[in-house]
Parts: C-alpha cells; sequence; structure tokens
C-alpha cells in the first residue's frame, strides 16, 4: 500500500486541478487574479517548505523568514549585478539555495539539539539578528528602502511567469511528497511522535531533524527567489516574522502534516488578504487584518488543530469506517 | 572613569528593565513549563496603558498603578483563556502564545493609534545630578532603585514565606507539591499574574527612560527577555537577576567601544551559553528529565 | 475492621499504553497491606492511580466509602492520604525545615505536636534541619518523605518501594518507622525486599500484568512456596 497506485481517487483529483490551473490564463483573462494566483503558488511552496518542520518533524521554527529572505535577496542581487537573463536567474536560484542549505545546517546543528521552547526561541533570535544585520548592511541589501531589479524579460509577460511558478509548485509538491514518504520520511514523522522512543530505536534524530531544516530551508529559498522576481523588488520586510507568520499561518488553517494543507491554506490567506485589504479602503478597521487572522489562527490551534485538510481528512477516514468497509489498516507510520 | 560610571549606570537600568520583564518569563517557565511568546504584549499594555494615564492624571505615580494593573487583568485573561487550553502541549503553546502576541501588539495600534508616542520623565525625576566629574541621569538611578526594590520583595516572598516556598517547590517537582495536597492551578495563576504585572511595569518604567513609546518594543524587549532567562537558568529568579545585568551591562559597553557587535552581543553571549551551559549559569532545576 | 480503601476493576492508560488491567485492592483499616509483583507489573501506577496523579480510565477508588475516583490530586491529598514516591520527591534545594513547611497546611496545636513526635521518630532530620533535602543521604531522604506524607493527619499512607538502594542496617530503620506510623494511620507498601514485606505486612496483594492475581493474609503467602515462585520468582 506504500506506493500509491497511479490513478488512485487523490492523483485523479490532482491531475483535474492541474488542468484547470493550466487553462485558467487561457479562459480568464483576469490580470488581477492571475497575479493573486501567482502569489497564492508562491507562498504555497514556502508554507510547504513550512510544513516539513512543523507538520512532519513537529518543530516549531520562528525563523523560517530568513531562508524566503537570503533566496529573495540571491536573485535580485545576481541579476542586478550581473545580468537579467534566464541563465542568471536559474544560477541565482541555486545559488540561493545552496547558500540556505548552509545557513540551515549550521542553525540546525546550533539549535535542534534544544528542546521545542529554546528552539523556537532561537530561531527567533538569529532571524532577528539577521534582520538587523541586513538593515544595517545598506551597500548590498539598501536596508528597508530596498532596490528594483530588471527581471529577465520573458517573465514581462504575467502569464509566463505564471507558469514558471506552477510549474515550480508542481515539482515541489512531488518531491516533497516523494521525501516524506521515503523512509526518511518515515522516521522525521517517527521523530514528531515521539522523539525519545525514535533515539531508542537508534536513530540519531539530531541528524533527522538537520535534514528537516535543510530541506525545509532550501525549498524557502526557492520561494524567497520567485517572490522577489514577482516584485521585481526586495527589501529588508522580506525577513521580517510577518513572512514566517504568513507560512506558520497557511500551514495552521490548512492542515500540518499533510503537504496539501498549507496549499489550501495559503489559497485561504491569499484570498482573505485581499479581500479584506479592499475592503480597508472603506472600513479602517480592516487595516489592522492581522488581529483577524491573530484571532482565527489562536481558535484555529484550539479547537481545529488538524485544520481544513486534516478534519476533511479524518471526517473522511471516519465516515469509511462506519461504512464497514474493510479497509487496510491506516498507514503504519512506523517502519 | 565619568565615562566608566555612566556606562554602568546606562548598562543596570536597562539590566533592570530586562528583569522585570525576564522575572516573570522564568518563573512562569519554571513552574508552569510555559515559554510564553506573549509576554512582550504585557510590557507593551503596561507601557501603554500607564502613559495615557498619566498623560491624563498627569501623575507618573498613578500611572504606574495603573500599569500594574493592567498587567494584573491582562495575566488573569491570558492564563484562563490561552495558557489553560493548550497546558502540557509544548508546541501548541508556542504557537498560541506568539499568536495572541501578535493579537496584543495590534490591538495598541487600534486603542492607541500605529505611530509612537513621545513620553517625558516627570518633573520630579527629570535632570541629573553632578557628582564632580560625573553626570548621573536622575531617572537612571530610579530605575535601578526600583529594581533593587522589587527583587527585594520578591526574594523575601519567595524564601520567606509559605506562597514562596510552594512556588520554589513546584519549580522542582510540580507532582509531588499536589500529592502534598497543594492546588498547584491556584499558584500557576496567581505566579502568571504577578508575573504579568511586573511586564507591564517593567513597559511603563521603560516609556519615559526611552522617551517614546511604539507598538513593536513589546516583541523587542521580550526577545531580551528570553535570552536573559536563558543565560540565567530557566526558572531561577536571582539567575534572572544577575543576567539582565550581565545583557544590560554588555549592551551599554559593546554600544560605547564596538557599536557593531552590540547587536550581536546577547545573541552571542546565549549561544555560548546554550552550548556549554544549557541549564542556565545559574540554574536551580538539574536537568535530569523534561 | 472495615475497609478504609477499595480499588474495584481498575483500568489505567498512559499514553497509548494500557498499564492497569483490572486491579481489585482493598486496605483494612490499622493494616499494613502490601503490593506485591515482579518489575514493571503496575504496582506504582497503582498508587499513581489512587492518588489521582494517572486518572483510572476505569473502575473506582473508594476511600471512607467515598468515590475519589475523579477527584484531582490535591483534593485526594486534603481527605487525609499522604504518598511517598518511588523518588521520594524531595524537594532538592529546600531545606528540611522548608520541606516539612511545604507538606503542613495548617499549623495547629495537633499538627505541631505531631511534627515533634516525627522528629522523635528520625532524630536526623533535626539534626539536619537546616540542611538542602538534596544534600541528604538516600536513608534520611526516605525518613523525610515519609515525614511529609506523615506530618498532617494522614488516614492512610502510601509508600512506594521505601527500601530501595538503602544499605540493611538503613532498611531496618524504616522499617521500625513504618511499624511506629502504623499505630496512627493506615499503611499501603509497595515492596520488592520480600523480606521486609513479609516482616510488616498483614495482607498482601499480588498484581501481574497490571491485574490482581492473588490475595490473602501474609501469613498464607509465606507457607505457599508455588505463588512466591510463579510471581515473584523467590522461593
Amino acid at each position: 500500500m506504500n506506493q500509491p497506485a497511479l490513478l488512485s481517487k487523490q492523483n485523479i483529483i490532482f491531475v483535474l486541478l492541474l488542468v484547470i490551473l493550466v487553462a485558467f490564463p487561457f479562459v480568464a483573462d483576469s490580470r488581477t487574479l492571475t497575479i493573486l494566483l501567482t502569489q497564492i503558488f508562491i507562498f504555497g511552496i514556502l508554507a510547504m517548505s513550512y510544513d516539513i518542520l512543523l507538520g512532519y518533524t513537529g518543530i516549531v521554527s520562528f525563523g523560517h523568514a530568513m531562508f524566503f529572505g537570503m533566496g529573495a535577496y540571491t536573485t535580485a542581487i545576481m541579476l542586478k549585478e550581473i545580468q537579467p537573463t534566464i541563465p542568471v536567474f536559474i544560477g541565482s536560484i541555486v545559488v540561493g539555495m545552496i547558500l540556505a542549505g548552509i545557513l540551515s545546517f549550521f542553525v540546525g546543528l546550533l539549535t535542534l539539539r534544544l528542546k521545542s521552547h529554546f528552539f523556537a526561541m532561537l530561531t527567533l533570535a538569529i532571524s532577528g539578528l539577521l534582520l538587523v544585520v541586513a538593515e544595517k548592511w545598506r551597500s548590498v541589501t539598501k536596508g528597508n528602502d530596498g532596490f528594483t531589479f530588471r527581471a529577465p524579460d520573458v517573465f514581462k509577460d504575467r502569464i509566463v511567469f505564471y507558469f514558471c511558478v506552477l510549474a515550480c509548485l508542481v515539482i515541489v509538491f512531488l518531491l516533497l511528497r516523494r521525501f516524506v514518504n521515503s523512509p526518511l520520511g518515515r522516521v522525521l514523522i517517527a521523530v514528531r511522535e515521539n522523539e525519545q522512543r525514535t533515539r531508542s530505536l537508534g536513530f540519531k534524530t539530531l541528524h533527522y531533524k538537520v535534514i528537516s531544516s535543510i530541506v525545509a530551508g532550501v525549498i524557502a529559498s526557492l520561494a524567497g527567489s520567485l517572490y522577489a522576481i514577482s516584485l521585481r523588488f526586495v527589501n529588508t520586510s522580506m525577513m521580517t516574522m510577518d513572512i514566517t507568520l504568513d507560512a506558520l499561518l497557511m500551514t495552521i488553517i490548512g492542515g500540518v502534516g499533510t503537504l496539501v494543507g498549507p496549499l489550501v491554506g495559503s489559497v485561504v490567506i491569499e484570498f482573505a488578504q485581499h479581500y479584506l485589504s479592499g475592503l480597508a479602503r472603506n472600513y479602517p478597521i480592516f487595516e489592522r487584518w492581522i488581529i483577524f487572522f491573530g484571532i482565527i489562527y489562536i481558535l484555529a490551534v484550539v479547537f481545529f488543530p488538524k485544520g481544513i485538510v486534516g478534519s476533511i481528512l479524518a471526517k473522511v477516514s471516519k465516515w469509511k469506517q462506519q461504512d464497514q468497509v474493510p479497509l487496510p489498516e491506516p498507514k503504519e507510520r512506523l517502519k | 572613569m565619568d565615562l566608566l560610571i555612566s556606562l554602568v549606570i546606562n548598562g543596570l537600568a536597562t539590566g533592570m528593565l530586562i528583569f522585570l520583564l525576564a522575572a516573570g518569563l522564568t518563573l512562569i517557565f519554571g513552574l508552569m513549563d510555559v515559554l510564553n511568546f506573549a509576554h512582550g504584549g504585557l510590557f507593551v499594555w503596561g507601557a501603554y496603558t500607564g502613559v495615557f494615564t498619566y498623560a491624563y492624571t498627569e501623575s507618573f505615580l498613578i500611572g504606574i498603578v495603573v500599569a500594574i494593573l493592567t498587567g494584573i487583568l491582562f495575566g488573569f485573561i491570558m492564563e484562563k483563556l490561552i495558557i489553560t487550553p493548550v497546558y502540557g502541549n509544548h508546541v501548541q503553546q508556542i504557537l498560541i502564545t506568539l499568536g495572541f502576541m501578535l493579537v496584543l501588539q495590534e490591538m495598541i495600534k487600534v486603542a492607541f493609534g500605529p505611530n509612537a508616542i513621545p513620553v517625558s520623565v516627570p518633573t520630579y525625576l527629570a535632570g541629573s545630578w553632578e557628582i564632580g566629574e560625573v553626570i548621573v541621569i536622575k531617572y537612571r538611578v530610579f530605575i535601578i532603585i526600583v529594581g533593587f526594590i522589587i527583587f527585594g520583595i520578591f526574594h523575601y516572598i519567595l524564601t520567606r514565606t509559605k506562597i514562596g516556598l510552594i512556588v520554589r517547590a513546584g519549580v522542582m517537582n510540580k507532582e509531588m507539591v499536589q500529592a502534598l495536597g497543594i492546588n498547584i492551578k491556584r499558584v500557576f495563576l496567581f505566579v502568571f499574574m504577578t508575573g504579568a504585572s511586573l511586564a507591564a511595569l517593567g513597559g511603563m518604567l521603560m516609556a519615559p527612560y526611552s522617551g517614546s513609546i511604539y507598538a513593536e518594543m513589546g516583541m523587542e524587549f521580550a526577545i531580551l527577555g528570553f535570552i536573559v532567562v536563558v543565560i540565567g537558568g530557566m526558572g531561577s529568579f536571582s539567575g534572572s537577576l544577575l543576567a539582565a545585568i550581565l545583557v544590560g551591562l554588555a549592551g551599554s559597553f559593546m554600544a560605547y567601544y564596538v557599536p557593531f557587535l552590540s547587536l550581536a552581543v546577547n545573541m552571542i553571549l546565549m549561544a555560548i551559553v546554550l552550548i556549554f551551559r544549557p541549564q542556565g549559569l545559574f540554574s536551580m532545576i538539574r536537568r535530569e528529565s523534561t | 475492621m472495615q475497609n478504609l480503601l477499595k480499588l474495584h476493576n481498575i483500568h489505567t492508560h498512559i499514553g497509548q499504553y494500557h498499564i492497569l488491567q483490572g486491579i481489585d485492592f482493598e486496605a483494612k483499616e490499622g493494616e499494613v497491606s502490601v503490593l506485591l509483583g515482579r518489575n514493571g507489573a503496575g504496582k506504582t501506577t497503582t498508587l499513581k492511580t489512587i492518588m489521582g496523579l494517572t486518572p483510572a480510565s476505569n473502575g473506582s477508588v473508594h476511600f471512607f466509602n467515598q468515590d475519589i475516583t475523579k477527584k484531582a490530586t490535591y483534593d485526594i491529598a486534603n481527605l487525609g492520604i499522604g504518598y511517598v514516591p518511588e523518588d521520594q520527591g524531595i524537594f532538592g534545594q529546600l531545606t528540611v525545615e522548608e520541606n516539612l513547611k511545604v507538606a503542613i497546611r495548617k499549623e495547629t496545636p495537633e499538627v505541631m505536636e505531631k511534627l515533634e513526635y516525627i522528629l522523635e521518630l528520625f532524630p536526623d532530620l533535626k539534626k539536619f534541619w537546616k540542611k538542602a533535602g538534596g544534600n541528604l543521604s538516600g536513608g534520611q531522604k526516605q525518613m523525610l518523605a515519609m515525614a511529609r506524607a506523615f506530618v498532617n493527619d494522614s488516614k492512610l499512607l502510601l509508600i512506594d518501594e521505601p527500601s530501595k538502594g538503602l544499605a540493611p542496617i538503613v532498611i531496618e530503620k524504616v522499617m521500625e518507622a513504618i511499624v511506629e506510623m502504623k499505630k496512627q494511620s493506615t499503611i499501603v507498601l509497595v515492596e520488592q525486599n520480600f523480606l521486609m514485606a513479609s516482616n510488616i505486612g498483614d495482607t498482601y496483594t499480588l498484581i501481574d500484568d497490571g491485574r490482581t492475581v492473588h490475595r490473602g493474609a501474609m501469613s498464607d503467602l509465606i507457607q505457599n512456596e508455588e505463588l512466591k515462585q510463579k510471581y515473584l520468582g523467590i522461593g
């Protein structure tokens, strides 16, 4: 049962969705919606990378934005300093990923030995420190003012960029799904369920946690690179807590530990943000839309910890059990 | 020499403000095993309610009282609404307290406006003394004195009263405290409200010291508070005073001599402590198990 | 004599593990009832379940004919049940005096009188009155833990393996103390040291794999080589 059948219901739904998304720009000629969807894909990638940490390994990082920011800055600087062409763009993504991988390796090694409290705190502090460094290092980052740069000419067409991001999203999704279903991913889940027991089974849990944090960091950097291109602008706000919180919120609301959940969360949050900031023009209270998200988020943590996708999955499996259909045991977590 | 003294006074004053924040954090962590990421929210709410009362009544003292009352009230609400439902689940705790921190921070902007608000030192604490060559700013000395008084009071409570004994015993072994017939949840609430009121007081005292208040200062100071808690040892009250002074002094000296490092020095201190002595420099709990 | 404590078909889960799977147990007033069984049989969990530290998922605990199954630990303690855990639960950084102060609910004349009596029973505690609990020897810690459980008006004492890790001469002292405390309290004892258990126990309850398998008078068990061999691995 470990290998999902090529034509399982799940896969059929994914393919259908993909067809709709591919057809979308040709059917609907809406610039706003195309841009919004592109944004959703980018944050979907970021949120999925966060899910590897929170959902699959069970660790809370408050510093995820530093990897996102690292990707964004690498791409922006390379495109500006070298030349705005596709090879440089691809090169910058790779460089950004390598840098993010190195950074997350060291951060992980330093912090992942600690218990969840300390880890969350340290990642918060380290990313705070990097933010300050970025703000002070004006010769490179231009601080909070940021700088604009030219993207490769092909991306002037929003639809081309839309497809580029969509392709990245699909590839990342498939790779990460493979990753979490691999033996390595199983160990991560075991770490989440009971770290001590996993360790006593002979796994060096620190190694696995570091690997998880590297994977998450590298993917976050990719999302950052794409985000920079979509804006053709970077500033230090891309390294702030707000970015981490967006990823956190999407993951929690969508459903942790599902990979699909963060994507759903990304759709919900981005649409809500779009809608609420529209409302803010008439009702100033909505300028503080973070409050609404904060409250929804708190309620979700307490009453809805599985998120949208998690809750649906739980309902479905319950309903199936009540139907007395002889189902195989829920997938073994260990082994 | 005069430079040295003013750097020391600077460092001590900053240290005391951090101490007021960290004292609650460390006790709440030690006793309840809860790292409250919303603690900075109490700090900033104390500052705003206190400052607005101060502006309205023109009495700094009433401002302080209102700040403390705000802390107690918010502490009560927070413990009941935010902490109790996720008690014992670390990941949920971290997520929910951080969420609440954001709500508190944004609520400040709704209630008091998004812009920084200037605050002046009350006339009787304004100005400075000149002792020989040295200029001593009165308000900083005031903060230091208040800090030591608070430390003295709480040190007395923790070591000489029954409730203090119970709190210290609870930090060491919660289960046993309950098995001796003590309702630990009430002790939790008491400690949480006390810690909240100290943070709120810290925020209020901070306001004239820095000259202005803004919504994000809660998070900024909370990070310093976390660093102090790690350095001092989770659950150690005296440890948090010593660590806060250390962090305050390090910050003040580095800002003068090695400005570039001043941002990083606390982080580096914390990293060193975490690598070589993760239980903290002055820890009271031996790290055996979770 | 009446049953002071009665456990009926107790089931307890810890996390996903089903630790107790049907414990029946009674303790009669004024007696020493001993819980016996191999390591991991569920003796400690039984005491914790009585105290409400690991609440039962099924079954009932009655104390003085009052159902205490669902009560909070501190309520149970305040009904007059003293608990000495396996690791003694000493507050290491508090002095002997402070450890006892945390335990004393109200400084009534009776309690203070009892404290005097206890300090005569355990002269070491008086000697190290100002010493930190963490710096006491194993035997002294055990005595402090028993004193702490005993000092209030405790009608029932739950003592978990008091002989564990102690030298034989110290064990003798602990035994004497338990015999002395028996005059005022009913005692439930978990003990691996069969010599000690058989010396001071009035009744026994054998636990195996989380179930009560045998009960009776201690004198019967001493005779019954087969039972001892089967469940305790001695004989």
